[in-house]
């Protein structure tokens, strides 16, 4: 392909869904013949400004410019028609066609009276395969490929179409890291050819291995584009990290000190766990928390936290090895509630995605707070508890029969917050239980942050274990007495708070691998 | 102050669609059949609510839809849709009425009439039995197996019916007189001569009874939390799993009860056909009545009134053009209030790719309202605003 890719330029853009900033005056340059990565905290608007670029999205204002022209309408259909395409995160593809229908589809090859030509299909796409180095088996139907398969399949798909720039949604988010490489193999080629190729990613050893450029941003905005020197590798992962965490130090917290005869509360022993598909998700987790302390654990998404939660909270009943809390063992027990219900007297647990895992939205708040405690709350208590948890944990607006879901984020992480701590310090409990937090303040304003490390300071205080999962590290070097890092499922490292974030950060990455 | 002006302001929106809408086709209907609209009106009036007799068989008409329709509701606060009422209603109705007739003469009236309504009640349980638990346990649809359970039902009935009874005019024989639900008009001598009996007191009790249980009761509300994200409550400990299963029996016992006003309130024997069609209409009923007991019983005697109706002007105008109007109202009723309905389904955590992104991609940095929907369904509908940086005020 001889022809070189556009330019894409989104200048100033803002983008504004109902009352919340996407994006806020974000302005990026792509530019053909280069991998340009695109890194940010989650929701910090890659996606966003990606869609954008693709013609997802119109934007609120500001503009896009593809080839110099402003793209108008900002359709995806009119940026297809100037050779932009996007590959998003999840797959776009029909389950039950094979990879060959899949990849004509939308893009058929006709023959007189509208019959499809398969056989012309087939030599295109062979050649372009062979060409760009995407194989991928046409024959197979899209449900029975794997990843990686998949993952060719949809980039194939819009190079058949044409796609002289190529937008990518975090592609290597469901890879393994050998297949991650291959990709960037592809990409490359397709950069050398003179085509645009922009990148979404988290993973910033990716980014200072492959990538030509890098743009970071930050709450919607965009905050350092750079061109990436490959001589330093180790300078360019501190720098971006640092621009990505970059933000106000929040106010200051200490955690309370911990007793130096302080009892175990939780102490796991060799969890493994491995999901249906036999991809192993937790390997050999050994770790333990004592009454009063804080352990955090500092990882990249995906890298198990989530099954570790969801082990210590009895959702997990196939993982093997050992958990117990205050010394007592926990029971597994395919049964969940019966496997929650035995450990709530000793462990609560709070899972990352408040909407998904947390709360009603269309319930009241009186009946979140009490969410799975009608069994340990007594009706004539009820309004009683429900009362003192608005009031303590200082729920916004303080009025009970309101739903969940016309509160602000930051209010709703308190109601899920207070359910999980309210019990035991109400009651004031034998120490050695234990509470763990996924994300407290994900997505969360300052203040209610605020609010939330005090409760996790009296929680502690009181004598609780605490273990807290977060992907904010400068949350975690605060609020924690150790930091563990947790990578590809297994417990990597561990470090004192003071250590620095870079140092952390890299534990993250693995990217002293590179 | 808006919020609740709002929330008066589309049902009475509804309403006003629905009877006009009700209104020109009745209009369209006489037309076609060369009547005054007016004059087939009143006679619909004379035979329904311009009567005693007629408002009795209203009454009568109306029971069992209440009771299939507040079934039908139960099921939906879980997030099930049970559409085996149909099947769960004709067991019920044959193995009560088998029973009753079965008790020994002599038996006395409380006996024998709990006895009776116990046994409709079991047996409309157990026929949600196998969808309620293979939806549970293995997550297959409890519409296709209540499908299934309705055509097996439809076939077991006139077979036992035929073989097991060795019944030839395909009825049972006559429930003992102690099992029998006295007629209305022992009380209201107006009504005389209509069928509706204590089964229509019963219906509306038991509605209320079981609103109270719903709302205040563990299980109770247990079961509506998972009809709004029974992931929530399986991280909270709540037994998901159970709470379906109760949620789909308890629907399957009150459609069960709907024969108290079919075998024990009106004749006093089960014969096949007794009370269908009344399963499915209860859906309708549910949809009708938004999820409130008042209006699932307002709904229900809106279809009693349109079935009683058709009756009244049959000579005229053919009855099914009642049918036609019913049909109406649940269009009218569902495409004006979709939005209320789409309320009680699960929470809309399926979002294709650009709702989902605009939520985990949104972020604070600006907004400064709080997550507040403006009403019931925002929050869902809209894309998330949990990013907002200020509480409100």
């Amino acid at each position: 392909m001889g022809e070189r890719g556009p330019v894409i330029e989104c200048s100033d853009v803002t983008m504004r869904f109902a009352r919340t900033l996407a994006l806020d005056g974000a302005s990026a340059v792509f530019s053909p013949g280069e991998i340009h990565a695109v890194v940010g905290e989650n929701g910090a608007g890659k996606s966003t400004l990606l869609k954008l670029a693709a013609g997802s999205l119109a934007p609120t204002s500001g503009s896009v410019a593809v080839g110099g022209e402003r793209l108008r309408p900002a359709t995806p259909a009119e940026a297809a028609r100037r050779r932009v395409l996007m590959v998003h995160q999840h797959f776009m593809l029909v389950g039950a066609f094979t990879a060959l229908e899949n990849l004509m589809l939308g893009n058929e090859p006709v023959q007189q009276g509208g019959v499809l030509n398969e056989a012309r299909a087939r030599r295109e796409v062979t050649a372009l395969a062979e060409k760009t180095g995407l194989t991928v088996p046409f024959d197979t139907v899209a449900d029975a490929l794997g990843v990686g398969d998949k993952q060719r399949l949809e980039i194939l798909r819009v190079l058949y179409r044409g796609a002289l720039a190529i937008l990518l949604d975090e592609p290597t988010a469901v890879l393994t890291p050998l297949e991650a490489d291959e990709l960037y193999k592809v990409l490359r080629s397709l950069a050398d050819e003179g085509r645009t190729v922009v990148i979404v990613t988290h993973r910033l050893d990716e980014v200072v291995r492959f990538a030509d450029r890098v743009t970071v941003m930050r709450r919607g905005r965009t905050v350092l584009t750079r061109p990436l020197d490959r001589a330093s590798n180790a300078a360019s992962t501190e720098d971006l990290t640092r621009a990505i965490m970059g933000r106000e130090p929040p106010p200051p917290f200490s955690p309370p000190d911990v007793e130096s005869d302080a009892k175990m509360a939780i102490e796991i022993r060799a969890l493994g766990f491995q999901d249906a598909a036999g991809v192993t998700r937790l390997r050999d987790i050994t770790m333990s928390v004592r009454a009063g302390e804080i352990v955090g654990i500092a990882g990249v998404e995906g890298n198990g936290q989530r099954e570790l939660v969801h082990a210590i909270a009895g959702l997990l009943p196939s993982c093997s090895g050992s958990i117990a809390v205050a010394g007592e063992p926990l029971p597994f027990d395919a049964d969940e509630a019966r496997a929650i219900a035995a450990r709530r007297s000793v462990v609560r647990v709070v899972h990352e995605d408040r909407h998904t895992e947390g709360l009603l939205l269309d319930a009241t708040v009186a009946d979140n707070l009490v969410l799975g405690q009608l069994g340990t709350v007594s009706r004539d208590h009820e309004a009683e508890v429900v009362s003192r948890r608005v009031k303590s944990f200082g729920i916004v607006p303080a009025d009970p029969s309101r739903l969940a879901g016309e509160l602000s984020g930051g209010n709703q992480q308190k109601i899920v917050v207070a359910r999980a701590l309210d019990a035991f310090l109400s009651k004031g409990t034998q120490p050695g239980c234990a509470v763990v937090i996924s994300q407290p303040t994900r997505g969360v304003d300052v203040g209610a942050a605020a609010a939330i490390h005090e409760a996790i300071g009296k929680a502690a205080a009181a004598g609780l274990g605490v273990l807290i999962v977060s992907a904010d590290l400068a949350e975690l070097r605060q609020l924690c007495h150790r930091l563990l890092v947790i990578r590809k499922g297994e417990i990597v490292a561990e470090f004192a708070p003071s250590a620095s974030e870079e140092t952390i950060g890299r534990a993250m990455l693995g990217a002293e691998a590179a | 102050m808006n919020a609740t002006l709002r929330r008066f302001k589309q049902p009475a929106l509804v309403a006003v669609i629905a009877i006009a809408g009700l209104w020109l086709v009745f209009n369209l209907i006489a037309f076609a059949f060369a009547e005054a609209p007016l004059a087939t009106l009143a006679r619909a009036w004379g035979g329904t609510w311009g009567t005693p007799y007629g408002i009795g068989q209203v009454l009568f008409k109306a029971t069992p839809l209440i009771f299939t329709g507040y079934a039908f509701h139960i099921a939906q606060r879980a997030g099930l849709f049970n559409i085996g009422a149909e099947g769960q209603l004709a067991a019920a109705s044959l193995c009560g009425g088998a029973f009753a007739a079965q008790l020994p003469a002599s038996t006395p009236m409380p006996l024998a009439l709990l006895s009776a309504l116990l046994v409709g009640a079991i047996v409309g349980a157990l026929v949600a039995l196998p969808p309620a638990v293979m939806r549970a346990r293995l997550g297959v649809h409890e519409v296709i197996t209540a499908i299934m359970m309705n055509r097996i039902v439809d076939v077991l009935v006139p077979f036992t019916v035929a073989t097991v009874l060795g019944a030839s005019s395909l009825r049972t024989a006559d429930v003992v007189s102690g099992a029998t639900l006295p007629r209305l008009d022992k009380v209201f001598v107006s009504l005389s001569g209509s069928a509706a009996s204590a089964a229509f007191p019963l219906a509306v009790a038991l509605v209320v009874a079981l609103y109270f249980w719903l709302g205040r009761s563990r299980p109770g509300r247990e079961m509506q939390w998972i009809g709004k994200s029974a992931e929530a409550c399986r991280a909270e400990g709540i037994s998901v799993r159970n709470r379906l299963i109760l949620a789909m029996l308890l629907s399957g016992a009150f459609a069960g009860l709907g024969m108290s006003a079919t075998v024990l309130g009106y004749k006093g024997y089960f014969e096949v056909g007794l009370g269908s069609g009344a399963g499915f209409a209860g859906i309708a009923v549910a949809l009708l009545g938004r999820g409130h007991p008042i209006g699932i019983v307002l709904a229900a005697l809106f279809f009693g009134t349109l079935e009683q109706a058709g009756l009244a002007i049959n000579a005229r105008v053919p009855k099914e053009a009642m049918t036609v109007l019913e049909a109406v109202a649940i269009v009218l009723v569902s495409a004006a209030g979709r939005v209320s309905i789409s309320n009680t389904e699960q929470p809309a955590n399926s979002a294709s790719n650009e709702g989902d992104s605009s939520k985990s991609e949104a972020q604070g940095g600006g907004p400064d309202g709080p997550e507040k929907g403006s009403t019931r369904q925002s929050p869902k509908t809209k894309p998330d605003t949990e990013f907002a940086e200020v509480t409100p005020s």
